[in-house]
């Protein structure tokens, strides 16, 4: 391989490796389940790729791969919509252009997690990660915690719930002072 | 947050994919809405990817190159007032440790997560070692974009006009006509967005699968044709052999058989009559190559401007203008790349004509170029003029139920000695679909000498001689379906050429010849 080929891959990866969290919560905004965003992100970066060579320097990676992801999501949407319960695509449109309106809101709530999860109790903080792993079954998160599988989703919720605020107040004192 | 807290708890059951229908439908309607609803929505399906992100390894968000990432020192020391946590300061070794030394790795593995994604669907390194060659292009005919000898790994391919013959790594040998749009997913399946194939698949790549838009063909070691419209539904048509039909959304799965054909739509599906000559062939492609090599398509559009300016030209259709004549039919590509030629599929199919005035046309010539797709029953009508059966010399011109072309006048008849079988005059030979090429057709009516001339291919078929013969007479009429029951056409037609004079065999030849796209 070329020089020139392997910058173009490093200034790909590179590029990629910066936007891929802002990308991937784009994409999860829009469908159903993780499981799902996961599936498409990949097509995604499939597609970045082959198009790389039409992104032109100075150029909004996030904007333009957001573009991309939107495209895919729908046609995801079109393919799956049928045997799956997905929203409305007209519902699925609004979130995706408010959500690419509030990125960089939607971005400092990213950023402000890491503080936020710094106040979660140690052994809370593990059972969150293991809940949030791929390709795990909840009822084995249930069991090895030692809780009911609805119990376990209440707890999620609570959490989830707690973090959220914890941003939101983060977040209102930063831009106060 | 002034949220109710069902509609919270809507959306935290919706996020780990515990809604009902109707709790969807209820999501649905609050979304469309309520901005408030679509911001706390947003910003739950923010936190919660952010969370996998994070226990993926993944911890921080900063938009940065990864050099400086990877430079990063932690300067977040301050405290965040989370009133319902119980805080813990102690250095625990748990998946949410943000320390710098974590950050980096982090950020390492950040790459080889994107690396290994790409390497899952493409199968191979990519940015060390070229991606897998599936197939290779063996022939390209006036096509803009791949050449002959250019190999396709999983890149999306385009092409607007003209086709071409590729060969996959495991032997299938594939013929591809614009417009289309197509990628490999892996030498045994090709995903097809729009276009039309036809595949000749050896056992060494049974199995070889198309995936269209509305469901998939699975070949079982065959010679079938798939032909995906931009708009509506994909139909798999098998020539020889067996191939699995599945309709997306979980239509039932289906084997068709030699002469099948399957419309394939979400969850369902129908039979279809087959459509033999819709597909260029592989072994097509070289040949319809070699003639564009010779200049063929620029010598036929030269010819054109003779006829044109032939005193006797009653018509010439070559279908390259925008006003077309009205009807019910599809434009697809003719015989030369990015050129037009109708299509007509459906019984009531039809193109209406109005040409040669109320005038008695005491010599006729008819030529077309055709791609015909089923031949016996019922008569495939060509050109069919509405005053039959009012006026004496209205003409009918078709294949008919035995496969022959016909030529029949309203109120002539044959001589006597005549060993045809009706009582219309038809060619001696069939009209051979050719394995479904581009075939010319023409037939010289001379009322003065009582004689009917039919040419396949320039050639001279028969001559049949009539006893009652009338002048020629046209007027409105049409291409294709004349009567429900039983004239339709089933194919493209190009070049439709009506004459007011009887070309000389010599002409018909050279007609042939200037406008054959093969060689």
């Amino acid at each position: 391989m070329s020089d020139g080929n392997q910058d173009h891959h490093q200034q790909f990866l590179r590029a990629f490796t910066t936007h891929e969290p802002a990308v991937r919560a784009f994409v999860r905004r829009l469908v159903p389940t993780r499981a799902d965003a996961d599936d498409i992100l990949q097509e995604v970066a499939i597609v970045l790729w082959e198009k790389y060579e039409e992104f032109r320097e100075g150029e909004d990676f996030k904007a333009w791969a957001c573009g991309i992801a939107r495209y895919k999501v729908l046609s995801w949407l079109r393919d799956k919509g049928r045997d799956r319960l997905v929203l409305n695509t007209e519902v699925v449109e609004l979130i995706a252009k408010e959500s690419l309106r509030d990125e960089p809101h939607l971005h400092k709530q990213r950023i402000a997690l890491e503080a936020c999860l710094e106040k979660v109790p140690p052994t809370d903080r593990i059972l969150l990660a293991q809940a949030y792993q791929s390709d795990v079954k909840i009822q084995d998160i249930a069991e090895t915690s030692g809780r009911s599988v609805g119990g376990l989703y209440q707890w999620l919720y609570r959490m989830r719930q707690i973090l959220l605020e914890c941003i939101q107040r983060n977040i209102a004192q930063e831009s106060s002072v | 947050m002034k949220l109710d807290n069902e509609f919270k708890i809507l959306v935290q059951n919706y996020i780990v994919g515990r809604v009902t229908e109707r709790e969807l439908e209820q999501l649905n309607l609050r979304l469309a809405r309520d901005p408030e609803a679509r911001r706390y929505f947003n910003e739950l399906l923010n936190l919660d990817s952010a969370l996998a992100e994070v226990a993926a390894g993944q911890i921080s968000d900063y938009e940065q190159p990864v050099e400086q990432l990877n430079n990063f020192q932690s300067t977040d020391s301050q405290t965040t007032d989370c009133q319902e946590c119980t805080t813990s300061y102690s250095n625990i070794d748990s998946p949410f440790d943000s320390k710098s030394e974590s950050r980096q790795f982090f950020t390492a593995r950040r790459i080889l997560v994107v690396a290994s994604f790409i390497l899952l669907v493409s199968g191979t390194w990519w940015w060390q070692t070229p991606p897998q060659v599936f197939a290779t292009i063996i022939s390209a005919a006036g096509i803009e974009g791949p050449t002959e000898g250019s190999v396709l790994r999983n890149e999306m391919i385009t092409i607007e006009k003209g086709s071409l013959e590729l060969v996959t790594k495991n032997g299938a040998r594939i013929a591809i006509e614009a417009p289309a749009e197509f990628r490999f997913e892996s030498a045994q399946r090709l995903h097809m967005k729009r276009g039309r194939l036809a595949a000749d698949v050896p056992p060494s790549a049974k199995g070889f699968t198309v995936v269209t838009p509305t469901g998939e063909a699975v070949d079982l070691g065959t010679k079938f044709g798939v032909d995906i419209p931009s708009q509506g539904n994909a139909e798999i048509h098998v020539f020889e052999g067996e191939v699995i039909a599945q309709s997306s959304g979980g239509g039932k799965r289906l084997s068709l058989r030699d002469g099948e054909a399957f419309q394939l739509q979400a969850g369902a599906g129908s039979s279809r009559a087959l459509r033999s000559s819709a597909f260029i062939r592989p072994g097509e492609v070289a040949s319809l190559r070699a003639a564009l090599e010779e200049g063929q398509h620029a010598k036929s559009n030269q010819f054109l401007v003779t006829l044109r300016n032939d005193p006797a030209l009653i018509a010439l259709l070559d279908f390259e203008t925008e006003d077309l004549p009205a009807g019910t039919y599809r434009m697809t590509q003719g015989r030369w790349p990015g050129s037009h030629a109708p299509e007509f599929v459906n019984v009531g199919d039809h193109m209406k004509l109005d040409v040669g005035g109320k005038q008695a046309w005491p010599q006729i010539t008819l030529a077309a170029w055709v791609r015909i797709d089923q031949l016996g029953e019922p008569f495939q009508s060509f050109l069919h003029t509405d005053g039959w059966g009012e006026q004496e010399g209205q003409l009918h011109w078709m294949v008919t139920h035995h496969t022959t072309m016909r030529l029949a006048l309203y109120g002539n008849a044959l001589v006597p000695s005549s060993t045809n079988r009706d009582v219309y005059p038809d060619s001696q030979t069939p009209v051979l679909p050719q394995q479904g090429r581009w075939v010319h057709l023409a037939v010289v009516y001379d009322s003065d000498a009582g004689t009917v001339r039919f040419y396949f291919n320039g050639k001279l078929d028969k001559e049949e001689r009539q006893e009652v013969a009338h002048p020629a007479r046209l007027g409105p009429g049409q291409i294709g379906n004349w009567d429900l029951r039983d004239r339709k056409l089933s194919g493209r037609m190009d070049e439709l050429l009506i004459l007011g004079r009887a070309m000389t065999a010599a002409q018909v030849d050279a007609l042939y010849k200037v406008g054959t796209p093969y060689r």
